[in-house]
């Protein structure tokens, strides 16, 4: 029984294994066809493993698009912070201060993020284009920001609510502000929850591309929109394109392994009951 | 107390006056542009037109295409997705208390986190028709290549694939989350009546999976209405108009003609539709718990 038991639990692990390696194996093949020379592409039939670890492709990339992986590390990062700094507060208060119609108020700021962006992108590009900030990374910043504000809110009070209230109390008399008591005692308490709004901005921020597409045309451009135009209407430049897909999701799968115990905890929060 | 209410609202300004600025105005200017025939390559070309960009809308076909298209698209990804998604997480159920069994669950879900425009590229190149691999299987199995995303008639279900591919593993994490929060004693106590394995289901885990699916369904169907990276990085919503959907048509008029006013009526009516399929799903789930968002 307990022989048999075991058996049948090694078969499924065996399935689960052979269904994950199917399952990235979209993944695997970009992989290798980062190393592949031109010549490698278009062979037929085609190779799996390339013959050398050619780097010439990635070596082209860093050379020509620098510029633009920064921008995409610049302007996650700061979306990233800004985020934080305007949410947590607002979190923190609508976590400790009682108001009138909060449901109302809660209800609200979760709802503008059902706004599809296109729904909002000539009233933002032409606005942003209005104070200057055109093609640059910081009106890119205040537009993502804008964009993750909501459920990053609504997901900062989610965990700030978990914590005992009598604490901000027992602070506040022992004579600390409530800005203190935010800073000293609902951050360090809630960093779990804080690194999850943080994991979840930046992801948003890293992966966008309807945004950025109209928001820049050059000094701004993000590495996403550079992607998109290795596959041009005439010459698809698929050695450059597997190597900037590699780029691009490199430190998303470094990110993904470090807290994938966050990610689950944001992606099933609320929607399970504890 | 009244200091109290000082700091309270220093804490909140910045926030609401910014969600002010990224919703109220963006609306209020979208439904002002909606009424004019604005166009910004035109810059003479001004005045207020009623509802006729409206009703030029609804009788165009190519946004009738697009609106079934996303229709098509989110109904069948999602039903395709859910069903997935409930084998795989019963399978990693099974296996959770197997050592190593969380690493291969967070492979499993990688494509979930990937930029959308790299799982469009590079299925673009998997599902080339002459260079890519997926033909070169087919080949091999003795089987004709397939258009794939090269014709009209299999365009759409090959975004659809994609849109599957990627997504899967996101209900599949709500649902092994549902999974897990079921007591063991429900299982033991089922084994015990001599249950068989659809009651369990249908008894035991149904329930308990209920709201996160409905709130999965949310999260898909909103995902979907926006649907746009995966589609312009591998069709722009052709061959012809096989893939055209909601988002990409506006953004077209929109930044492709520059017809801000006409683009402004079809992303007003893309949010109306999304809220209005939103609200009723919301229903779905008040309809037993009040606390869901």
């Amino acid at each position: 029984m307990y022989a048999r038991k075991r058996l049948k639990k090694a078969v499924l692990v065996v399935v689960a294994l052979v269904l994950t390696i199917l399952n990235i194996t979209p993944l695997i093949w970009t992989f290798m066809s980062g190393f592949k020379t031109r010549l490698e592409i278009f062979t037929i039939p085609p190779v799996w493993i390339p013959k050398s670890l050619n780097l010439a492709n990635y070596e082209a990339i860093f050379d020509k698009r620098l510029h633009n992986l920064e921008n995409s590390v610049a302007i996650t990062v700061g979306s990233t912070a800004g985020v934080l700094l305007i949410a947590v507060p607002a979190a923190f208060a609508l976590t400790v201060f009682a108001m009138k119609n909060k449901k109302h108020l809660e209800f609200w700021i979760l709802s503008t993020r059902m706004m599809p962006p296109i729904a909002a992108a000539i009233p933002l590009y032409l606005g942003i284009k209005e104070i200057g900030l055109y093609d640059t990374r910081w009106g890119v910043m205040l537009i993502y920001i804008g964009f993750n504000l909501p459920f990053a809110i609504w997901m900062a009070t989610t965990f700030m609510r978990q914590l005992p209230g009598e604490i901000f109390e027992a602070a506040l008399v022992d004579g600390c502000s409530w800005p203190q008591v935010l800073l000293r005692i609902a951050v360090p308490l809630s960093v779990g929850g804080l690194s999850t709004v943080a994991i979840f901005t930046a992801l948003f921020c890293w992966n966008e591309l309807l945004l950025a597409v109209f928001l820049t045309s050059s000094n701004a451009k993000t590495f996403t929109v550079v992607l998109t135009e290795f596959v041009g209407q005439t010459n698809i430049v698929w050695e450059l394109m597997a190597a900037g897909a590699v780029i691009q999701i490199v430190p998303i799968v470094i990110l993904t392994f470090l807290t994938q115990r966050y990610i689950v905890a944001g992606l099933t929060m609320g929607a399970v009951k504890q | 107390m009244a200091a109290n209410r000082r700091i309270r609202n220093l804490f909140l300004a910045p926030a609401i006056i910014y969600l002010l600025f990224m919703s109220i105005y963006p609306l209020i200017y979208s439904l002002y542009l909606s009424t004019t025939r604005k166009n910004l390559s035109r810059p003479y070309q001004k005045g207020f037109i009623g509802f006729d960009n409206y009703s030029n809308l609804i009788t165009n076909d190519l946004f009738r295409t697009a609106i079934e298209n996303t229709i098509v698209l989110a109904v069948a990804s999602i039903l395709i997705e859910l069903i997935i998604a409930f084998f795989i997480a019963r399978l990693f159920v099974a296996i959770s208390d197997v050592p190593g069994s969380s690493i291969i669950r967070t492979v499993f879900i990688l494509p979930m986190m990937l930029t959308p425009v790299v799982s469009g590229l590079l299925w673009s190149y998997i599902l080339s028709p002459s260079l890519g691999i997926a033909n070169h299987i087919l080949r091999e199995l003795g089987q004709a290549p397939y258009p794939w995303l090269a014709s009209s008639d299999t365009a759409l279900k090959s975004v659809i694939m994609i849109n599957v591919w990627q997504w899967s593993p996101f209900l599949m994490l709500l649902m092994l989350a549902g999974l897990m929060s079921i007591p063991r004693e429900q299982y033991e106590a089922a084994a015990m009546d001599g249950a068989n394995i659809l009651q369990v289901v249908r008894h035991i885990e149904m329930p308990f999976l209920r709201n996160v699916v409905l709130i999965g369904i949310i999260f898909r169907v909103i995902d979907n209405f926006r649907l746009f990276d995966i589609i312009y990085v591998t069709t722009r919503g052709g061959p012809g108009s096989a893939t055209e959907v909601v988002t990409m048509y506006a953004y077209r008029e929109m930044f492709g003609f520059f017809n801000v006013g006409y683009g402004s009526a079809a992303a007003v009516l893309i949010l109306l539709m999304a809220n209005i399929v939103t609200l009723v799903l919301n229903r779905f789930i008040r309809g037993e718990e009040g606390n869901v968002r």
